[in-house]
């Protein structure tokens, strides 16, 4: 059963166990109350205890354990702020968009409860400024829900790939460019005013509801005894772009379309890592399983490009490169270089070694992730098609040139 | 006395390169004359590394624990 969802990015969204358990009946108040109840209060001490029993990571795509992202929080001196990120900065991932229309009191019990366990009198909605709908959908969410004594303000992201990194979402909500800064404190110490921040991704937010609106039980009886839950999956294959939640623990073959697992994917969208051809036949949707073989999941964004990965990877690097905010000399002078060094390798002029010294060289030297992650995107199709490098540096190509597809 | 590291505010530094002048012991500069840094700040390196943070025109350095 599929809830379609219309926008500038058509996304079918499928239904889910948990999170995705009642679009079925569209994304009102009434919905969601009848079918997953109203929120209880829960307390810091014992909230912390059931984010560490279930093991929940942020969504963004970093993974850091939440429950010790809020604790940092509730530690912090200062009354905190609650800021739900539902920019989705990579253009390829849609589970936050899928969310705020499918579920969007999902992604706000999540952050009421926060507020409440926090103290905080002020949540934060950051939406893409470019997808009105997202917008609409959060407004329309926000009017229905009765007072909750807790003020919503939204603010509206730049379409900018680096625009929902965690410094620039603090940059915007003070009124400055939506661009990433140097950060001295993480924001649960000193983010929004200088106050301690929780922010995370509207997957987090919905995931943190659904453990507090079910309970730990429930929560555990998806996934595995390791990595218990559900994930969203934004997947561009051949069935078509949805947003998908998974338990972890599903194999990829149950995921993907059907010889999605024989060709090359990439995982964790354009910061992401290369599965080689055939490579997930073995592997299921888990951080712990992905993270053994270099594989990472991101925020869940799983790229089947129709053609040569090397072809695939040179033109996302170049469109990495033009999204470098320029703010930073090694990221604004480095990713082009990057870039046209791949360039080079993809067609068969070598610099190879040049691309990873390039590599090296952006690493760990600017205000965000963005160097690191087009760097980590780059080093893994480098490695996990080596033979691919090799066969372009003799002119070859084992996709046939009319096959190679833009399907991102 | 634990050994510090030197950080840069990336948006701040503007390739001024006087960073390396003052502390070549762990600063490099890159192909754009941007600095690179080598290494910790042992505790003999310190009082140059101050300099370095102080000398920088832009503030664009810091030396964190
Ligand atoms: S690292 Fe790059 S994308 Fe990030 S802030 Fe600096 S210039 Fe912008
Ligand atoms: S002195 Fe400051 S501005 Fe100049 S290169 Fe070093 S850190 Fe950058």
């Amino acid at each position: 059963m599929t809830a379609r969802v219309l926008g500038p990015i058509g996304v079918d969204v499928e239904r889910g166990p948990a999170l995705l358990s009642a679009i079925d009946a569209g994304p009102s108040l009434a919905a969601h109350r009848s079918r997953h109840g109203e929120p209880g209060r829960p307390q810091l001490t014992p909230l912390l205890a059931d984010l560490e029993r279930v093991g929940l990571r942020g969504r963004g795509g970093a993974g850091f354990p939440f429950g010790r992202k809020l604790e940092a929080t509730a530690e912090a001196s200062g009354r905190p702020y609650v800021v739900v990120n539902l920019s989705e900065g990579e253009p390829a991932s849609c589970k936050d968009a899928a969310l705020a229309l499918t579920a969007p009191h999902l992604v706000l019990d999540g952050a009421v409860v926060a507020a409440r366990v926090l103290g905080s009198r002020e949540v934060h909605l950051v939406v893409p400024g470019t997808d009105l709908q997202v917008r609409a959908a959060i407004e329309t969410a926000l009017r229905e829900r009765p007072d909750e004594r807790i003020g919503f303000v939204v603010h509206r992201a730049d379409e900018a790939f680096v625009a929902g990194q965690a410094t620039a979402v603090i940059e915007l909500m003070a009124g400055r460019p939506n661009k990433p800064v140097t950060s001295w404190q993480p924001a649960a110490v000193r983010g929004h005013r200088g106050r301690p921040t929780l922010l995370s991704n509207g997957e987090t937010f919905a995931q943190l509801a659904i453990l507090v609106l079910h309970g730990v039980d429930a929560y555990l009886a998806h996934g595995t005894p390791e990595e218990p839950g559900t994930a969203l999956l934004t997947i561009h294959d051949d069935l078509g772009r949805r947003v998908v939640e998974v338990p972890f623990g599903t194999k990829w073959e149950a995921v993907l379309a059907q010889d999605g697992v024989d060709r090359p994917v990439l995982l964790g969208g354009y910061h992401g890592t290369w599965a080689d051809a055939g490579e997930l036949r073995d592997l299921t949707v888990s951080r712990a399983g992905l993270g053994a073989v270099d594989l990472t999941l991101g925020a869940g964004v799983v790229l089947v490009p129709d053609g040569c990965p090397l072809t695939f990877a040179t033109s996302i690097t170049s469109y990495l490169a033009g999204e470098s905010a320029g703010r930073c000399g090694p990221c604004r002078n480095g990713l082009p270089e990057l870039a046209r060094a791949l360039e080079r390798v993809t067609s068969g002029i070598a610099g190879l070694a040049e691309t990873e010294r390039l590599c090296g060289l952006v690493e760990r030297r600017g205000a965000c992730a963005h160097p690191d992650g087009t760097a980590r995107m780059v080093r893994s199709v480098l490695t996990r098609f080596h033979g691919e490098v090799e066969r372009h540096a003799r002119g070859g190509c084992s996709y046939r040139r009319d096959r190679i597809g833009r399907s991102a | 006395m634990k050994t510090q590291r030197l950080r840069v505010d990336w948006p701040s530094c503007q390739a001024r390169g006087l960073c390396y002048e003052l502390l070549p012991e762990v600063i490099e500069l890159d192909d754009w004359g941007f600095p690179v840094v080598t290494g910790e700040v042992t505790p003999e390196l310190v009082s140059a590394a101050r300099s370095a943070v102080q000398g920088c025109p832009r503030m664009a350095l810091r030396l964190v624990k």
